[in-house]
């Protein structure tokens, strides 16, 4: 097992959204999802998961509806709104940014000041 | 959009609750289990594999609230946590709660009545076409606000009709009382109307069945009547045979054509109209012809416009030469009919109501600033908790939405204690009018001004709000900016700024100035009222009035002058009785005849007086003074004519000469033609003869048994309470008059009371009103320094370990109380003259000269403020020092 990160605060949102633009999920999905795009570097608390959905979709970023799973169970699926895939668009350049700036910070030498 | 979506998910949780509750539920036991079964097809037993599943998951209640919060339904549950609490810190202080659940109730519950009211008198509008367009046509005295008179001549009418340009319709409708009856129906008194044969076609009313009165009607003088729907309901059933069916209408037989249809209920919104019958064409000849006038004013005219045009017609019709002289001194009023006809009782009503209405908002006003006091001296004492629940973290804006839930709380259970209260008063109020002349014993809706509708509730509902909110703010405010730090600190001084302790002066003052207006205006109006009450110019008390009803009885003149002798008679000899007389009328019962007079030498001088014809003994059962000359008597009947003046009418007719033996001529006597020239015999004092607001009239007093009248009124004074002889004076009457029933009795102060029944409103509401304005002034006050003398009992206790004596504390205390009254006499005084001079501008004759009231107002606020200061300052001064300082 690779070692774990904790994530950062907010970054759940941006891994959600990024889940979902996959394709349609339901919540133990998108948690695997992210495992698998993370190639499960990441720690996220399970049940923080849920809050953070709810959220988003009072946000109008997802829509959820229910539906029959393939296991034929009724379950609740997630997809991105038009709204969603704006904001996903928009957090991924800032943390692109963000991730360029912090790594140059990082590697600056004495010599360079 | 995304507003949208939040919006929706909050209804669906406001609505779907305990399905969202349950989807939730769902969802995150689905997850558990999708995680425990992907533990154990990973080798983990299923036991094992739940545990550990339900523990990764983390904490499950804790994620289902934040999932609660994250959906928005965090207002709702926020409100309702406010309410719980905010009930129960109402129930933790009843004293407070009561004061001020009471204090609201009181003004809210007069506003509402008030308004009730005025919702049903005037803001109803008539379930006719156009209502809007509707007008009434009305002519009053010069410089009179009472609404006035709809009567005019045919010739008015008919000139007023054809010339103008302003009306696209003018229509033939008065409001008439009927006794109506017939073989198969119980005599009963409705109201009704005479109508021209356009009326209902103008108002666009249609028949339910049958047919209603058309020209032809008119035209043909056809006997037949029209019926309201709910009088063919309650008197027929709804039978369709009602058509054709013969009633009698006040002594004449009509034939029923038609039943209007359902919903109308004719011109006025107080009176059902429950028959119509045509007016009679041929009678327009006649001097006493009169016709109610309704208009339906063009598209785009104004009032002003129509009375212009019309009142050059009026004038057209008055210069006639066979004009009735007295419309000649009437002036033309246009008044709006949408909302009903003034009537009786709108015409009583609508006045008292508008002042009312302006008095019942400053009440509310000041129970306002009383309740903010009361807040903020509460507010004062909860800083404590206030700055805890800062620390523990509470966010100002939930303290401040705290504290106006608690006010807006106590203001909506207030305001329900309002409505309830209001129905009663409204009742109570109701009950007043009934007694009003005119109105006494008619059939009048007053249920329609008592019971709330929907904009009765809305407008509670809008003041209870902004009031709660109003009275809520400042108190919120301070409790919202609490510091915790200050707060804290033991034994500290209440923490709060100078802004807000001259905040809370400055409400009990303003408090203090409401209330001298209110002070101050009941005072204008209770004295005027029993100035109308007295200098009548006869004796009000113990005087008993009884009409009688000669009309069915055949008796002719010299019957009736030898009848009413003889009761006369039986009557003086009933133990109790000083004296007993007949009248044609008597004073304040309603307009009597009335004529123009002239002294022999001056035919050119006429005046206007009023005429009574009266029996012997007049003047001494009255009690009017005779200034000079002599009283009828019995050889007067078969002499010359001869008649007994008043003092006005002697300086009018005969200037300062001595008018006994003189001769004084009348013409035009009630709208007859003809003159009658009396020798006048005696001069007696001014009496009130129809209107107690205006002076005594010049009268002119004739003898009825010698003008061959029947006299309807009998008076008798008694040495007793009138109540003691009723019976006896019944016996008498039924054994002398045998055919003759007697339709009312009442003593002289009822009568007089029900002529000055919105000058009685007036006064007993205002009265009221005042002392409750003082009493919640008083109560701001009271709040206010006793919460002001808890807050210093440090201090009082260090000043008396330092040797202060009582007084010097009381001192303390009164500075700030006299403060504050003063302030509030200073700021309300020119608010009280102001008031005066809206009030005076409302009521006639109100005798507004001389600053008494206010000074008197002024005067109880001050012994108020006292009566308010005694308990905390009487706390001060026992302030133990020992007890004061071992608090630190």
């Amino acid at each position: 097992m690779p070692e774990r990160a904790q994530i950062l605060p907010g970054t759940l949102d941006l891994l959600i959204l990024k889940a979902v633009s996959l394709g349609p999920l339901y919540g133990y999905g998108i948690l695997l999802r992210i495992e698998q795009i993370s190639q499960g570097a990441l720690l996220i608390e399970q049940g923080a998961l849920y809050p953070a959905l709810f959220r988003l979709v009072r946000q109008g970023l997802l829509k959820a509806h229910w539906d029959t799973s393939e296991n034929n169970r009724r379950t609740k699926f997630y997809e991105l709104t038009s709204a969603g895939r704006k904001r996903l668009r928009q957090e991924e350049e800032g943390w692109n940014r963000l991730v360029a700036a912090i790594a140059s910070a990082l590697k600056a030498q004495p010599e360079e000041i | 959009m995304r507003v949208f979506a939040s919006l929706r998910s909050v209804v669906s949780a406001l609505f779907h609750r305990s399905l969202v509750e349950n989807e939730i539920e769902e969802e995150l036991r689905a997850h558990i289990q999708d995680r425990a079964n992907d533990l154990e097809r990973s080798g983990v037993p299923r036991a094992e594999a739940e545990r550990r599943a339900r523990l990764e998951f983390g904490g499950y209640e804790k994620y289902k609230e934040e999932i609660r919060e994250a959906q928005g339904t965090h207002f709702l549950e926020t409100l309702i946590q406010d309410l719980r609490f905010g009930l129960r810190m109402l129930r933790k202080s009843p004293g407070f709660t009561a004061v001020a659940i009471l204090t609201l109730a009181l003004g809210i519950g007069a506003n509402a009545a008030i308004f009730t009211m005025m919702n049903g008198l005037m803001l109803h509008t008539l379930p006719v076409r156009d209502p809007r367009q509707l007008v009434e046509i009305l002519h009053h005295y010069p410089d009179d606000p009472e609404p006035g008179f709809n009567g005019f001549s045919w010739d008015a009418y008919q000139i007023m009709r054809d010339g103008n340009h302003v009306l696209s319709d003018l229509v033939i409708g008065s409001l008439n009382v009927y006794v109506v009856g017939g073989h198969a129906l119980e005599s009963q008194t409705v109201f009704g109307g005479n109508v021209g044969g356009t009326f209902f076609e103008s108002l666009g009313v249609r028949p339910a069945i049958g047919r209603l009165i058309g020209p032809l009607d008119i035209k043909d003088s056809s006997a037949v009547a029209v019926v309201s729907w709910s009088f063919w309901k309650s008197r027929f059933n709804l039978n369709p045979s009602i058509v054709g069916e013969k009633i009698i209408a006040s002594g004449t037989p009509v034939t029923i054509i038609g039943v209007t249809q359902r919903g109308f209920y004719g011109l006025s919104n107080q009176a059902q109209q429950d028959i119509w019958l045509p007016f009679s064409l041929g009678d327009r000849s006649s001097p006493g012809f009169s016709v109610g006038l309704l208009g339906r004013l063009k598209p785009g005219v104004s009032i002003q416009q129509a009375r212009a045009d019309l009142a050059t017609l009026f004038q057209t019709a008055n210069d006639r030469p066979d004009a009735n002289p007295f419309m000649r001194r009437m002036e033309l009023r246009i008044a709006p009919a949408g909302n009903g006809v003034s009537t009786p009782v709108s015409q009583m009503l609508s006045t008292p109501l508008t002042a009312l209405m302006a008095t019942v908002a400053l009440l509310l006003l000041l129970a306002c600033a009383n309740l903010a006091v009361l807040l903020l001296a509460r507010g004062a004492s909860r800083q404590h908790e206030m700055a805890v629940r800062v620390c523990l973290g509470a966010a100002r804006a939930r303290l401040l939405r705290q504290t106006l839930t608690e006010s807006l709380l106590l203001s909506l259970i207030g305001s329900a204690l309002g409505i309830f209260l209001a129905y009663f008063a409204a009742d109570g109020l109701i009950r007043l009018f009934a007694s009003g002349r005119f109105i006494m014993g008619l059939p009048v809706r007053f249920d329609v001004l008592k019971h709330p509708d929907t904009r009765v509730l809305l407008f509670t509902g809008t003041i209870a709000l902004l009031t709660g909110l109003l009275c809520g703010a400042a108190p919120a405010m301070s409790a919202s900016n609490t510091i915790p730090a200050s707060a804290l600190q033991p034994g500290s001084k209440i923490g709060e700024t100078k802004r807000q302790r001259l905040f809370g002066k400055g409400l009990v003052a303003s408090q203090v100035a409401l209330s001298l207006v209110l002070v101050s205006l009941a005072g204008l109006f209770v004295g005027y009222l029993s100035q109308l009450r007295n200098h009548l110019g006869f004796e009000r008390n113990n005087l008993l009035l009884v009409t009688l009803d000669f009309a069915q009885s055949g008796y002719n003149a010299s019957q009736f002058s030898h009848l009413s002798q003889e009761l006369v008679m039986r009557l003086n000899a009933i133990p109790g009785v000083s004296s007993a007389t007949f009248s044609s009328v008597s004073p304040m019962e309603g307009p009597g005849a009335s004529s123009f007079a002239f002294a022999e030498d001056h035919p050119e001088k006429t005046t206007p007086v009023s005429i009574n014809y009266i029996a012997p003994d007049y003047f001494e059962t009255y009690g009017t003074p005779f200034l000079a000359g002599r009283d009828f008597s019995a050889p007067d009947q078969a002499g010359s004519r001869v008649a007994i003046v008043n003092e006005a009418a002697a300086r009018e007719c005969f200037g300062n000469g001595n008018p006994i033996g003189r001769h004084i001529t009348l013409s035009h006597i009630t709208l007859t033609k003809g003159e009658k020239t009396y020798e006048v015999v005696g001069v007696v004092g001014d009496a009130k003869y129809n209107d107690l607001k205006q002076p005594a009239p010049p009268t002119i007093y004739a003898d009825l048994l010698q003008e061959g009248f029947i006299g309807s009124q009998l008076a008798i004074r008694t040495r007793i309470d009138p109540g003691g002889v009723v019976s006896a004076v019944r016996q008498a009457e039924a054994d002398v008059l045998k055919a003759v029933p007697i339709v009312r009795m009442m003593g002289m102060n009822e009568q007089i009371d029900s002529t000055i029944v919105p000058q009685r409103l007036i006064a007993t509401l205002s009265a009221g009103f005042g002392v409750l304005g003082a009493l919640l002034a008083a109560i701001g006050l009271y709040a206010l320094l006793a919460y002001t003398v808890a807050g210093r009992t440090h201090e009082i206790g260090v000043r008396m370990a330092l040797g202060a004596a009582g007084t010097d504390v009381i001192r303390i205390v009164l500075r700030d109380a006299v403060w504050m009254v003063c302030a509030g006499l200073a700021i309300g005084a020119p608010l009280a003259f102001w008031g005066k001079r809206v009030a005076a501008s409302l009521i006639p004759n109100l005798p507004v000269a001389g600053p008494f009231p206010i000074v008197l107002a002024a005067a109880i606020m001050i012994a108020v403020g006292l009566i308010a200061v005694y308990l905390p300052a009487r706390r001060a001064m026992r302030v133990d020092p020992l007890v004061a300082l071992r608090y630190e």
